[in-house]
């Protein structure tokens, strides 16, 4: 039997006040952690792996050394060992040699199926899993909301327009970028936490990770704040005075009229 | 010849998808010549290629043809896009972001080399390559990226181009696809509608009051129902609530749930990402809550409160009681 790998980000958390340093975004303002996608791509490999699918569960990271954070998250929700491709934070902001850090890591532990998320929460490529596959020549799916293994092949649902869903049958390996709401992730126990100190994570630092980001294909990569000319009125005040000036605008604006009381 | 533009034609059900002529409209303005744009149209066949191929605006239509493209795959797309690309010596290649194309995309750019920039809002060529702007932290910023290398692969999200109607006078040329269906690792077995309960009807509701991962959790969610009640209106959510199973799934708004355009949208504690935003476009009038000044949403709204919306809500709900 083969093991499962997930592939997960350290990224900004959601609650951290994002501001901008010049062109770019202010790390020292950020906290981190793991995105919703990553946290469903980590509980889909514990899954295969307690249903007796695969024989462990691996965890792979590209990011600098406080990126060992969510490893030892995943190790303490359950996964088996974990390895850590160091390097520079700037380095993560081209998904090429991300994911060609990430493939050689990934063919090292000869899983049948890797999973990702769909997309990051911070530059949101939604590639990195793709072109893990693609650098492999393995097998692949996007926005997977259902996994079923079976033998050789690997049943996927995966998320359409128009609340369509698509099956597809993907021969093994395969790479899965899955979507929020295809599993319940499980929350770390005190006892996987406990046990997650004495899991393996395996510290690599890719060469390719060291390449200058000029040398990169995305360049020039800048942050600028959206266009709010067109933006909303914005009332301020006390939750009161709001309230009441929220409802003559609804009805002006809005031209609704409230429902009396006999309902 | 000045650049060469390829697009990748997607088809639904009724013929070449609407956001086709967006990118086709994109690719010409990118060409600056409507002689440098081309399509790729996968198909099973020349026959079918040819029926769908009829009045795109493009200067030439390359029908990649045979039965590995009866059906989509990431896999055979992807060398459909590489062939087409070579025979139209393309400079950049686009792709609509939908589930095939953010599918395809990484496929096609792993061959090239190069990552592909998805979900572009805005496209421009300079002499030292494609720029692209896309959105970055859940729209929170605008990243702008730069794509050197040739081919400049790039997927458009729908809605950033005015759908191109005429131009180009199309000439027709079948590529026999290089791969069998044998050679494909990746097979379409169905397509499902999926069901929905159908308990509220969100597409024809006037006013909806809709719940984001701001309102805290379900036990907060009485507070819409009330406002709901008293506006004549439906409760909705975005993906973080139905995800979480606040609320069920068929109250879903956005690109994988239900298109709203009532009267009033009225979003709570909702930040405001593009996928949520595109099932509501249609409001006609938009009132956000959201405590975060620089929340996606305000972009996208009428009016906004900047506040706690656990403290706006119950305000708001006594305001209405007094008013009528
Ligand atoms: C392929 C794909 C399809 C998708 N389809 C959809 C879809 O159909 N519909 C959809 O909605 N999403 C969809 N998404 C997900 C989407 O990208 C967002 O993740 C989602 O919309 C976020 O939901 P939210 O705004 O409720 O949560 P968040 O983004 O977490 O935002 C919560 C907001 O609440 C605010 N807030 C927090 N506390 C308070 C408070 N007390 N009072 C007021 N405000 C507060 C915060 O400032 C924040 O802005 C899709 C994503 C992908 C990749
Ligand atoms: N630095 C990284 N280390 C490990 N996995 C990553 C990294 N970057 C992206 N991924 C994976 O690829 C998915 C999509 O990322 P992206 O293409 O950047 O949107 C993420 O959800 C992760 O599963």
């Amino acid at each position: 039997m083969l093991p499962a790998v997930a592939l997960v980000k350290q990224v900004p958390d959601r609650n951290s006040a994002f501001r901008l340093a010049g062109d770019w975004i202010d790390e020292s303002s950020l906290g981190y952690g793991m995105s919703d996608y990553d946290r469903s791509a980590v509980e889909a490999v514990l899954a295969l792996r307690d249903a007796g699918l695969v024989s462990e569960t691996a965890v792979v990271t590209a990011g600098p050394d406080e990126a060992s954070q969510v490893l030892r998250t995943c190790l303490a929700m359950g996964a088996d060992r974990g390895v850590h491709l160091v390097c520079d934070r700037r380095a993560l902001a081209d998904p090429f040699p991300v994911a060609r850090a990430l493939a050689d890591a990934v063919r090292d532990l000869n899983p049948a199926v890797v999973t990702a998320g769909l997309v990051t929460e911070d530059s949101a490529h939604g590639q990195v899993g793709g072109l893990v596959a693609g650098l492999l020549g393995w097998s692949w799916a996007s926005a997977v909301t259902a996994i079923r293994l079976r033998e050789d092949v690997v049943e996927a649902e995966r998320e359409l327009e128009n609340n369509r869903t698509a099956v597809v049958e993907l021969r093994l390996p395969a790479v899965l970028a899955v979507q929020t709401g295809i599993n319940t992730p499980r929350y770390a126990s005190l006892r996987g936490i406990m046990a997650s100190r004495r899991k393996p994570v395996r510290r690599v630092e890719p060469p390719t990770l060291r390449t200058p980001p000029e040398a990169a294909g995305l360049r020039r990569l800048t942050l600028r704040r959206p266009d709010r000319s067109a933006g909303a009125e914005i009332l301020e005040g006390a939750p009161e005075t709001v309230a009441e000036a929220l409802v003559e605008r609804i009805r002006s604006g809005a031209g609704i009229a409230f429902r009396g009381r006999g309902r | 010849m000045s650049r060469r533009v390829l697009v990748l034609a997607e088809r639904d059900g009724r013929g070449v998808a609407e956001i086709t002529f967006e990118l086709l409209e994109a690719a010409a303005r990118l060409a600056e010549d409507p002689s440098g744009v081309f399509v790729a149209l996968p198909a099973a066949d020349a026959d079918e290629a040819e029926a769908a191929a009829d009045g795109l605006p493009a200067a030439e239509i390359l029908g990649v043809c045979g039965p590995a493209l009866a059906a989509y795959s990431a896999d055979g797309y992807a060398e459909a896009i590489l062939q087409a690309r070579e025979a139209a010596g393309a400079h950049c290649v686009l792709l609509p972001h939908t589930s095939i194309g953010w599918d395809t995309a990484p496929l096609a750019a792993a061959r090239s080399g190069a990552a592909a920039a998805t979900g572009a809002t805005g496209l421009r060529w300079t002499d030292e390559g494609l720029f692209v702007s896309r959105k970055a932290f859940s729209g929170k910023f605008v990243q702008e990226v730069l794509l050197p290398g040739l081919p400049a692969v790039a997927t458009v999200e729908r809605g950033t181009f005015p759908a191109r109607i005429s131009g180009g006078a199309a000439s027709f040329r079948v590529l026999p696809c290089r791969v069998r269906p044998e050679d494909l690792r990746s097979r379409l077995l169905e397509v499902r509608e999926v069901e929905s309960a159908g308990e509220v009807d969100l597409p024809a509701a006037e006013v909806v009051v809709a719940a984001g991962r701001g309102m805290g959790g379900p036990e907060n969610l009485p507070l819409l129902e009330e406002l709901a009640q008293a506006l004549g209106g439906v409760v909705g959510a975005s993906r973080a609530v139905t995800d979480a199973g606040w609320l069920p799934h068929d109250r879903q708004i956005g690109s994988s749930g239900a298109t709203v355009s009532p009267k009033l949208y009225l979003a709570c504690g909702i930040s405001g990402a593009i996928q949520h935003l595109v099932g509501m476009r249609g409001a006609r009038f938009v009132v956000a809550i959201n405590k975060d000044p620089d929340a996606p949403i305000f972009g996208a709204a009428d009016l906004g409160v900047v506040g706690d919306a656990l403290e706006v809500l119950p305000a708001l709900n006594e305001a209405i009681r007094k008013a009528r």
